[in-house]
């Protein structure tokens, strides 16, 4: 086999994102990424995790860099697959890291999210975002006891960590670019003096407002935070 | 963010080049590119151009509006209107300092395009710190900022929002009933 061979195999792998089996080219896989990314870089809460499309642009990663082992070093060709992964790498990192920061900033209300959450919903961490937030919760907690909870009078030796710890401010504002057209989107009155009106969203139009408002628009991929 | 994250997103722009080698296409996850042929104009994502031309691999075709004459009437635009007018590149500002740190031998009145860049880059930032002023002034809930790139947006961003956010809180807090933990 021919390098040239082992690289392009890469244009067919598919990546199914969610519960409908659409298939996906590399290029929009990685191009998913950077909008999942952005809106989780943005938006004040954690969003939905995208652990298949996280797994799936992993396999790219490694397959590819399975491929280039096989080619000898000073290979201009190589040294460019080598420079995309670099910045494929950067976006996957910094989108996880970004989603770490919001764990270890809002861990109570992540897992109580994450256990109201009804069977079927999807689910708001990966598996080893989950253990994580659990062991922090429960780190934390230790950590709390051991300086200063035990020393305390016993009627104040519990903490709640639910109130103890802010929650996301989804009252934020957010910069945001629209993808699909959207009627009728409510703007809440800043003061007791003005009145709430609605906006029409046209497509490929930038906004600032309020997170609430358009949250499920995030979620749903109708519009980008920018 | 970042403004050098904002420059990572401006550098997948394509550009053209012209190379001054040979080589089969190359087969990226995010696409195809090439094939490379020695003096013929091909299309790459700016960060490749860049790596090529420090090798010397490659000569930058400057994209169309960066000429000292366009950007000279877009200059006169933006001074004359008091609304943002639309902007050549949605990445203007990258794509001019880049190019023009790593390639200026490649660009015709670099130095000039540089200027006329900073000037266009002043005007639309005086017009932003006004509207922002505006906006947060007469506590409106929402603007449409049609026009604004992502790099002009991002010098506003967290002095605009974290002032805009700690107004809210100090309003929540007037109403009673309204207020919540921060």
């Amino acid at each position: 086999r021919t390098m040239a061979d082992a690289l392009s195999d890469a244009g067919d792998l598919s990546g199914g994102e969610g519960s409908q089996d659409d298939v996906m080219t590399p290029a929009e896989l990685i191009a998913r990424l950077e909008e999942a990314w952005l809106n989780e870089k943005f938006s004040p809460e954690l969003l939905e995790s995208k652990s298949e499309l996280v797994e799936c642009v992993m396999e790219q990663l490694t397959h590819m860099e399975e491929n280039l082992q096989r080619v000898r070093k000073g290979d201009l060709k190589a040294s460019v697959h080598h420079m995309e992964i670099g910045r494929i790498r950067y976006v996957l990192s910094s989108y996880l890291r970004s989603r770490l920061q919001k764990i270890e900033k809002f861990f109570p209300h992540v897992l109580e999210k994450e256990k109201s959450r009804a069977d079927g919903d999807p689910s708001f961490l990966s598996p080893e975002e989950f253990a994580f937030a659990k062991e922090y919760l429960a780190n934390t907690e230790v950590y709390l006891k051991a300086v200063a909870l035990r020393h305390m009078p016993p009627n104040l030796q519990s903490i709640d960590m639910l109130k103890a710890i802010p929650e996301p401010c989804l009252d934020s504002f957010v910069f945001l670019r629209v993808k699909e057209r959207q009627e009728k989107i409510l703007v809440e009155p800043e003061t007791d003096e003005q009145r709430e009106y609605v906006v029409d969203l046209e497509e490929g139009s930038q906004h600032l407002m309020r997170y609430r408002t358009i949250a499920p628009l995030v979620a749903n991929g109708a519009v980008q935070l920018i | 963010m970042d403004p050098s994250e904002v420059e990572f997103l401006a550098e997948k722009e394509t550009v053209k080049v012209i190379p001054n080698f040979s080589l089969d296409k190359i087969y990226l996850i995010g696409g195809d590119l090439g094939p490379f042929n020695p003096g013929l104009p091909v299309d790459v994502p700016v960060w490749l151009a860049l790596n090529l031309k420090q090798r010397q691999k490659c000569r930058i075709v400057p994209p169309e509006w960066m000429d000292a004459d366009k950007l000279e009437e877009i200059r006169e635009q933006e001074r004359k209107e008091d609304a943002f007018s639309p902007v050549p590149s949605c990445h203007y500002m990258e794509l001019t300092k880049l190019l023009l740190n790593h390639a200026a031998d490649d660009i015709p009145r670099a130095d000039e395009i540089r200027t006329l860049v900073k000037d266009i880059w002043d005007t639309r930032i005086a017009k932003l710190r006004l509207s922002a002023d505006r906006f947060v002034g007469q506590q409106e809930a929402h603007a449409r900022l049609d026009n604004l790139t992502l790099m002009e947006i991002n010098t506003t961003r967290d002095f605009l929002l974290d002032s805009l956010n700690s107004m809210h809180k100090l309003r929540a807090n007037l109403q009673p009933g309204k207020s919540q933990d921060y």
